[in-house]
């Protein structure tokens, strides 16, 4: 049980996530568009954990994860990525991402993810 | 069949086969692929779509003219937003438009296969390729489709069945793609004569490969272990230091598949010069490098 936050550009993608962590117990304690809204939300809401889309617009989510980590090198982040783009992947893993989910995704495999991360 | 015909028509297939993995996951069982196809000119590509439709397209970025649009019925649309919601029938079957929501879905849906259609160019091209933002546009004539994509010297048609509805995605291809994949293709018919069958090889368990995907050659590589130090330690390593691996020497060795983990096996000498990896385990074929977590592995650029 973690207060989350989720940030992804699409409204249906933020709706998938949230239902899915809500069903295994989490909370969602807010949600953001884009890298810059993120990063706001994050300040002031501190999640426990952050789950970061890559392709958004006005800041992307590595971008969005640089930020994150500086303000807090502790920052629990779980990336999320569609196919084809195993190299942002990587970059993010190395700026500090815990881990990543691919898209589709089902909902076990984001509690997977959380769960894994909160340890 | 002409050399570009049957490049085109493989691309098709293995762009085919990505959509609807993408689409079955989202709608389960409400989805069919159909005819792949190589128009006869452009316009053709896009003619009798039925309307109004959702289409929603995105072009490549390296630099040449070409991308994919997907078309939907705009019942369609509807239907498969609201198997993504996990309801049966539209919140509102009859509105002329799609909700927000249900256009966020329904865009979502066709982000990822766009996503997914390139990485399996990508594959069948045997380089990276790149697309920009997804860019959704409704149409209520069909012959105002065509018009409102760059003309690309191919294309390619792709017929499916979403939630009962018909949708197409249609491949705007360059010749630079053409000319690369006729070059691969040509590889191969030169290896597949000479090189064993590589499943065969792999003691058989792993299955057939999808006809269309058979031929299109895969990057292999074994990796013995790894470390993981700070960057500084990397840089200042002189020449005789030595890098632990997180690998006992007996240890057996991974043998990756175009980045996902495919069997474990040994390493062995063969013709008392050449390194070999004896495979001993392939792994289950649902374990991909997404699955288990961090296990990414890329082919180094400079290779």
């Amino acid at each position: 049980m973690a207060r989350i936050l989720v940030v992804d550009d699409a409204a249906f993608m933020r709706k998938m996530v949230t239902d899915a962590l809500t069903k295994g117990g989490h909370e969602v304690v807010g949600e953001a568009g884009n890298g810059q809204e993120a990063i706001a939300r994050f300040q002031e809401l501190k999640p426990e954990l952050t789950t970061l889309d890559i392709t958004m617009p006005e800041k992307d989510g590595l971008a969005a994860l640089k930020e994150i980590i500086e303000l807090d090198p502790n920052a629990r982040v779980i990336m999320c990525s569609a196919l084809g783009q195993e190299s942002k992947v990587l970059e993010s893993i190395k700026l500090g991402a815990r881990d990543f989910v691919v898209k589709p995704f089902q909902a076990d495999r984001v509690l997977e993810a959380v769960g894994k991360a909160l340890a | 069949m002409s050399a570009t015909a049957e490049a085109l028509e493989r691309l098709g297939q293995s762009s085919a086969e990505a959509c609807s993995g993408v689409l079955e996951m989202f709608a389960p069982g409400k989805v069919s692929t159909g005819e792949v196809s190589v128009p006869k000119d452009f316009a053709d590509a896009f003619a009798t779509v039925p309307v109004p439709a959702v289409a929603m397209s995105v072009s490549y970025v390296d630099g040449v003219t070409g991308g994919n649009v997907f078309l939907i019925t705009l019942d369609g649309a509807k239907r498969l937003a609201a198997a993504m919601m996990g309801m049966e029938e539209p919140e509102d079957p009859d509105a002329p438009e799609l909700s927000e929501l249900e256009l966020s879905a329904v865009s979502e849906a066709m982000n990822q296969m766009m996503a997914s259609a390139a990485a399996a160019t990508a594959t069948a091209l045997g380089t990276e390729v790149e697309i920009g933002t997804p860019d959704t546009k409704m149409f209520a004539a069909a012959a105002d489709i065509a018009g409102a994509y760059p003309h690309t010297p191919h294309a390619v048609r792709i017929g499916f069945s979403i939630c009962g509805e018909p949708a197409r995605l249609v491949q705007l291809v360059p010749n630079a793609f053409v000319v690369r994949m006729s070059s691969a293709l040509d590889d191969l018919g030169a290896e597949v004569v000479s090189a064993p069958n590589p499943a065969t090889a792999a003691g058989g368990t792993a299955g057939p490969a999808i006809p269309s995907l058979a031929g299109i050659p895969v990057r292999v590589w074994a990796e013995l272990g790894r470390a993981r130090m700070p960057s500084a330690q990397v840089v200042g390593l002189p020449p005789g230091a030595v890098v632990e691996l997180d690998r006992q020497a007996d240890d057996p060795i991974d043998l990756y598949v175009n980045g996902t983990l495919f069997a474990t096996g040994r390493l062995v000498v063969v013709d008392e010069t050449d390194w070999a990896v004896r495979i001993e385990h392939v792994l289950d074929k649902t374990k991909t490098s997404a699955d288990s977590g961090m296990e990414v592995a890329r082919w180094p650029e400079s290779w």
